[in-house]
């Protein structure tokens, strides 16, 4: 008995790490159940996910291909989460910053690309960043609440981006909804030749590993932070709190416009309406999936990218949809959400005697 | 076209939102936040359309859409309540989940992700014979579902049950202060979970609604944000049966009028689609500033 | 006949011991007083007896019943009814329905809001209390609200009674009045338990006083009439209260803090009236007051939190402007009232507790950036100053004792050297140790020059430490003495009438 208590096996199960991995399991276990149910063998659906997602160089190149605007996209709702908010917005971010993107991108300016594709990555940012700033705004002057802001403002930007790809900004010609395609100068360069996988990924764990540093050591960081924790202790201590939301909202929507940056200035090097669909809200998964933090944001997007990869693979041979990786996401964050989620099936044991 | 079809589309688009805001009611009165009602409407809608595809009956489809929200709500209540899954999130999660989940198994059903098969709906309306011939409404009030009737009952019920009932008053009492409930010996999760089984049946009634009477059919997230809208709509009508369903009717307008927008000027549809959600934006930011929920939103007894 | 009779209770948390081994007995039909300071175990208690909180151990007999309370309907069942120091009312409801709910009927049938009026309205009239059942419960006045709870109470035909502080909210004369109607329903058979730390009132309104201390019970059952305030005082606090061991200030100087015509309006009414005070270095201000009587506004306007509606406040004969930003730049040092909602950040490190505020100044960051090495350098040095035990500075805050929580804030504050400083609560929740330790360092601060504010609901400490004593009532300040010039007696008398007339015996 006293050997239990000194090993506190309450503190290492309710450790974060092993709470996102025990999250990650039981969703998984509850998808096997509804494919078993379904009349499919969870065991060989979950083997040809992995096999498409990880065991061959091309399946892992599709892998890191998805990981990337889901990086962006979860890092954004780490961001917003760390100050408190809510940012529920980056579907919407993420169409504008990458409506944005195309645009300038397919500006024939003559620039030479040390010009043209930093502009037109920082015009996505833009973008995406003042969108987010709008729901910051609401909500510092007026109250507003963030999250149903930002819901809202994703039906606007999807009407919106679909309209002018419909309309005014559609390729000439084109039978789809989408824009011409970006001048090579803003098009980004692929880390392995005609894969789709292009620098972004790179940019994306730099701006992880930046931001982590930029909460931990520097003093706006600090503040966002402890905002984020306790609104009441920071305003006693002169903490401007219409600061620290306009800020947050204006980065986390930065981040998720580059998310749609990523995906337009590659593969098609084009905006094409609803490409971006769906990558915004698995955003949320993902920073859940890393308890917020921004370098588990990496290993997270790695493993939800995989996910999505593998289960489009799935769908090539199946009839699952490859929204079934979404499923599994949106039980993630139930199950990370629940604070008792271990020891509230303990509880439930000892009433049981 | 004229006033009298914007007021019939008006009045058809706001009749989901009202049986789903009489169901919000039960929920945040009781001190749960109305965010999982997205999930209970794609779902019921979901379930109605499923159950006519399989029997080609109406009626039941309609019980299904309903035991279908039902489900929703339950599962809303055990995660928030039992689980302490904040509900914001939780909302949010099992509303994603919902989308997902019927894409899913819309493939796994009818092997086609986007739409089901049109399926036996309801269909004709309902006249009574003194009001067809009023005018005006009277026209329109012929072009109306039998689900029209219901709304209005429904409205005339919760405010019934609501302020009048001794389930009413520990309801409120609960939603305000739910520490005092349980000092006063009020079960009080017994009462949550009733007040979101109420809800789910009324959310799942109201996707059966969009589903096999407004449409013939399920179509991939479907229901759009309008979860999200009656969150916002119970507010603006100060979470009162009769305010909501007002609120709801500003909505409807917004919604025909778009409708009828497009109909009637080539004014690019998506442009107008948007417009319920810049309402919805434009209400949260400056009608709803001082209206507050019950106290006790989201709180349990302390022990 | 017992009501009640309590054995051997006991109630373990994680870090105290709440209730060790009480034995509690009340006679029928009496009004017996449990008296005890904050934290005793009074109201963990009674809480037990009442069903909401399961006991780790004991025994607990109702009218000669054992009982085993799982929730405090089956304490209601038994004829229980407590009234909580916070009110379990509802404000938008009517009387009438706070009063009924639960017992109006089935749940599924009609709510007979007539009958519930009625039968509520006889009720108030029985008791002689003037209140509308009609109306909303948060229109009522503080005293009213406690009548409707009392109300609450006999609608479920309650035998036994508890009443958990009833009169830290009164004004002298509602509780004068809550006493008579205490006495009438003594007379109508019904047993009233009543918590309080208040020893003139135990002696003056029960037949028997119980005192409990540090979780146990001293004395159990003694008759009143063989009490004095003086026994009493013994008992409660359990040694000589030694005023010998302060000191006072030596050297005053100039005026640091001059605050003139302070008033805060809050819902229409004045919370602060016209507060003007000035404050020298080396001097520690002290205010007194039962609580609600504005200190909470005050500390607000004082540390740039709220906008009061007239202030004016020199620090070293600067002009204070802005927000807490403003005042904290200015030199005001801020210990708040509430250490766990305004004090601390407790899902935070020590560290980063130890520069909230104070992470702009040039020391602790540069071009935005945070300086860690000095930060990490200055929580240790912290952490070594004050004594605060932690293993090291990055544990998270909610991991230490209220008393080394407490602590982090003094640091923090202190290390700043502010020239004025608003000292708020200081020793709320602390254990004596801690509490010895933070009157120590406050004087060697005053020592130093500072000029300090201290506000507190602590009576004690406010006499123990202050150089210069104040009572606040109502929002204003009814008298500014020396130290030692009133008697504690006299002061009391302040906090509750805003005037000192003399005192009568009782």
């Amino acid at each position: 008995m006293n050997r239990l208590k000194q090993l506190k096996p309450n503190d290492i199960l309710s450790s974060t790490a092993v709470k996102s991995v025990i999250s990650l399991l039981i969703a998984l276990l509850i998808g096997g159940v509804i494919l078993g149910v379904s009349g499919y063998n969870p065991l060989s659906c979950y083997g040809a996910i992995v096999k498409g997602s990880l065991l061959s160089p091309s399946a892992l190149i599709n892998t890191l291909v998805q990981m990337t605007p889901l990086m962006f996209t979860g890092l954004a709702f780490a961001f917003s989460s760390k100050s408190g908010l809510i940012n529920l917005g980056m579907e919407g971010q993420m169409f504008l910053g990458g409506l944005a993107a195309a645009v300038v991108g397919g500006l024939d300016l003559g620039l030479p690309m040390i010009i043209h594709l930093p502009l037109t990555i920082l015009s996505g940012m833009l973008a995406g960043g003042l969108y987010g700033l709008l729901a910051g705004l609401l909500k510092a002057k007026f109250g507003a609440s963030e999250f149903i802001v930002t819901l809202m403002l994703n039906y606007v930007a999807t009407f919106l981006c679909s309209y002018l790809a419909n309309g005014p900004l559609r390729e000439e010609g084109s039978l789809m909804a989408q824009t011409k395609t970006v001048l090579p100068s803003a098009q980004l360069p692929e880390l392995v030749g005609g894969k789709n996988l292009t620098i972004a990924l790179i940019l994306g764990i730099l701006l992880c590993v930046g931001i982590h540093l930029f909460l931990n050591k520097m003093a706006l960081g600090y503040e966002i932070r402890a905002v984020g924790r306790n609104q009441i202790a920071s305003e006693t201590a002169g903490i401007n709190i219409n600061k620290v939301t306009l800020t947050t909202m204006f980065v986390s929507g930065a981040v998720a416009g580059l998310a749609g940056v990523s995906m337009s200035l590659s593969g098609n090097n084009r905006f094409v309406d609803g490409a971006t669909a769906g990558y915004g809200f698995n955003g949320v998964a993902i920073a859940s999936l890393a308890s917020h933090n921004p370098l588990a944001v990496i290993l997270s997007s790695f493993v939800f990218g995989a996910l999505r990869t593998g289960s489009l693979a799935l769908s090539m041979t199946q009839r699952i949809q490859p929204e079934f990786a979404d499923m599994i996401q949106a039980l993630v964050i139930l199950f990370v959400a629940m604070p008792a989620l271990l020891t509230g099936l303990k509880i439930r044991k000892r009433r049981a005697k | 076209m004229g006033i009298e079809s914007l007021l019939l589309t008006t009045l058809r688009m706001s009749i989901p939102l009202v049986i789903a805001a009489m169901g919000g009611i039960f929920a945040t009165r009781s001190g749960m936040m109305a965010m999982g009602l997205e999930s209970m409407m794609l779902f019921g809608a979901f379930g109605a359309v499923w159950c006519s595809y399989l029997t080609g009956n109406v009626f039941l489809g309609f019980l299904t859409g309903v035991l279908f929200g039902m489900v929703f709500g339950l599962t809303y209540a055990v995660l928030t309540i039992r689980f302490q899954v904040n509900q914001v999130i939780g909302g949010i999660a099992l509303n994603l989940f919902t989308v997902a989940c019927t894409t899913v198994l819309m493939q796994f059903v009818w092997g086609n992700a986007g739409n089901s098969p049109a399926v036996n709906s309801l269909e004709g309306s309902v006249n009574i014979g003194i009001l067809a011939e009023i005018p005006v409404i009277g026209p329109v009030l012929s072009g109306m579902s039998i689900n029209f009737y219901i709304a209005i009952l429904l409205i005339a019920a919760t405010t019934f049950v609501m302020f009048h009932t001794c389930f009413g008053l520990r309801l409120r009492m609960i939603g305000e202060n739910p520490t005092a409930a349980s000092t006063l010996g009020i079960k009080v999760r017994g009462y949550k979970y009733l007040a979101m089984l109420i809800c789910g049946a009324l959310a799942g009634f109201a996707g059966a609604y969009l589903s096999i009477d407004q449409l013939n059919m399920f179509s991939k997230d479907m229901i759009a944000g309008k979860g999200y809208i009656v969150v916002v709509m119970l507010a603006l009508g100060k979470y009162n049966p009769v305010g909501a369903a007002l609120a709801a009717l500003l909505f409807g307008f917004s919604d025909a009028l778009q409708i009828n927008l497009q109909q009637m000027f080539s004014v690019p549809a998506q442009l107008v689609q948007m417009l319920p959600y810049i309402v919805t934006i434009l209400v949260i930011t400056f009608a709803v500033r001082h209206v507050k929920g019950p106290a006790g939103t989201g709180k349990l007894p302390e022990e | 006949m017992n009501s009640v009779e309590m054995k051997h209770i006991i109630k373990r948390y994680p870090l105290v011991t709440a209730v060790d081994d009480v034995d509690f007995c009340v006679e029928s039909g009496e009004i017996h007083c449990l008296l005890g300071e904050n934290g005793a175990g009074k109201t963990t208690l009674m809480k037990i007896l009442y069903g909401m909180t399961m006991p780790d151990g004991g025994s607990i007999l109702v009218n000669g019943q054992e009982t085993d309370f799982r929730n405090p309907n089956d304490a209601i069942h038994s004829g229980l009814s407590m009234v909580h120091q916070h009110f379990q009312l509802v404000p938008v409801l009517s009387v009438a329905e706070n009063v009924v709910v639960g017992q109006e009927g089935q749940a599924f049938f009609h709510f007979n809001k007539k009958k519930a009026v009625q039968e509520v309205q006889q009720l108030i009239e029985r008791y002689g209390f003037h209140i509308d059942a009609t109306k909303k419960v948060g229109e009522l006045s503080v005293g009213e609200q406690q009548r409707v709870e009392i109300i609450k109470a006999l609608y479920r035909k309650a035998k036994i009674l508890i009443l958990d502080e009833p009169t830290a909210v009164l004004t002298p004369q509602e509780v004068e009045e809550l006493f008579v109607v205490m006495r009438e329903m003594r007379s109508m058979g019904i047993t009233i338990i009543i918590i309080t730390h208040k020893l003139k009132e135990a002696v003056e309104i029960s037949d028997h006083v119980s005192v409990m201390r540090d979780g146990k019970m001293i004395q159990s059952g003694i008759p009143t009439a063989q009490c004095t305030v003086e026994s009493l005082a013994n008992m409660m606090v359990g040694r000589q209260m030694s005023l010998s061991s302060t000191r006072r200030t030596k050297n005053k100087g100039d005026v640091v803090a001059e605050l003139k015509n302070l008033t805060v309006v809050k819902k229409g009414k004045k919370v602060v009236d016209n507060v003007s005070f000035s404050i020298h270095a080396g001097e520690i201000f002290g205010i007194a007051g039962v609580e609600g009587n504005g200190q909470t506004e005050l500390i607000e306007a004082l540390t740039g939190l709220i906008r009061p509606e007239s202030m004016s406040l020199k620090v070293d004969g600067k002009q204070l402007h802005g927000g807490a930003n403003g005042f904290l730049r200015g030199g005001v040092g801020h210990v708040p009232e509430n250490r766990n909602t305004r004090g601390l950040i407790s899902q935070m490190t020590v560290a980063e507790n130890m520069i909230l505020g104070y992470h702009r100044t040039e020391r602790f960051s540069k071009k935005g950036i945070l300086n860690l090495g000095e930060i990490h350098a200055f929580a240790k040095q912290g952490i070594a100053d004050y004594a605060i035990k932690v293993p090291n500075e990055n544990e998270l805050v909610s991991s230490l004792s209220g008393g080394n929580q407490q602590k982090v804030v003094i640091s923090r504050v202190f290390s700043e050297n502010p020239r004025f400083i608003v000292v708020a609560q200081p020793t709320r929740g602390v254990d004596v140790g801690a509490m010895e330790y933070i009157h120590d360092v406050l004087l060697n601060l005053r020592d130093a020059g500072a000029a300090i504010l201290l506000i507190s609901a602590d009576l004690d400490e406010v006499i123990r430490l202050s150089d210069t004593l104040s009572v606040i009532y109502e929002g204003k300040l009814v008298s500014t003495t020396p130290a030692d010039t009133l008697t504690e007696l006299q002061i009391g008398q302040l906090m509750l009438t805003g005037s000192n007339e003399e005192v009568e015996e009782r």
